[in-house]
């Protein structure tokens, strides 16, 4: 024991040890409860998005072709007005 | 390139024996100072609580030095700094979580 570089290990109270150790454990439990929460939440969200772009993507989709359409409309209209 | 790679297996096996003694102080330490405690420590934390929670009650944390309250206040936020380690740990993640 006479040999360690810095000298006798410091005696910790057991109270400062137990408080470490059980903050330790007590955030470790936490941090996984926690994590599992919201990526269950996470999951649900998801799910509910991935429905609505089904659905979004579509209305874009037609509202597109109606758009080109009125430009096609309205070019057809410019040349046979201009001729 | 190749050098290096043949190097490596080397470096870590020495890199080992130079580390293993200095693993061993670590651990002559670390037996008395990061230990759990033992069962038979139990009566001096709960005595060690109901001194914390005497002083306050009756107002002796008033009377210490400065000196001893920034001490106090220091171990105190250590101890509470394990809780957001232990929190990192269990989320498996540093900052915030990844959901």
């Amino acid at each position: 024991m006479s040999d360690l570089p810095y000298g006798p290990p410091v005696r910790v109270s057991p109270l400062i040890r137990f408080g470490r150790w059980s903050f330790l454990t007590a955030g470790i439990l936490y941090g996984a409860f926690h994590q599992n929460r919201l990526s269950k939440k996470e999951a649900k969200i998801r799910e509910i998005e991935a429905k609505e772009k089904v659905i979004r993507d579509a209305k874009l989709k037609e509202e597109k072709a109606i758009a080109a359409a009125a430009e096609m409309k309205a070019l057809e209209e410019m040349i046979s007005t201009k001729k | 390139m190749a050098g290096v790679v043949a190097k490596v297996p080397s470096m870590i096996s020495s890199a080992l024996t130079q580390a293993k003694p200095k693993f061993n102080i670590f651990m002559k330490y670390a037996r008395v100072e990061l230990a759990p405690p033992k069962l038979n420590e139990i009566p001096q934390i709960k005595a060690g609580i109901g001194k914390l929670l005497t002083s306050f009650k009756s107002g002796a944390w008033k009377q210490q030095t400065v000196k001893q309250a920034t001490l106090n206040t220091l171990v105190g936020a250590e101890v509470i700094f394990w809780f957001y380690v232990g929190e990192c740990i269990g989320k498996r993640h540093f900052v915030g979580y990844d959901v």
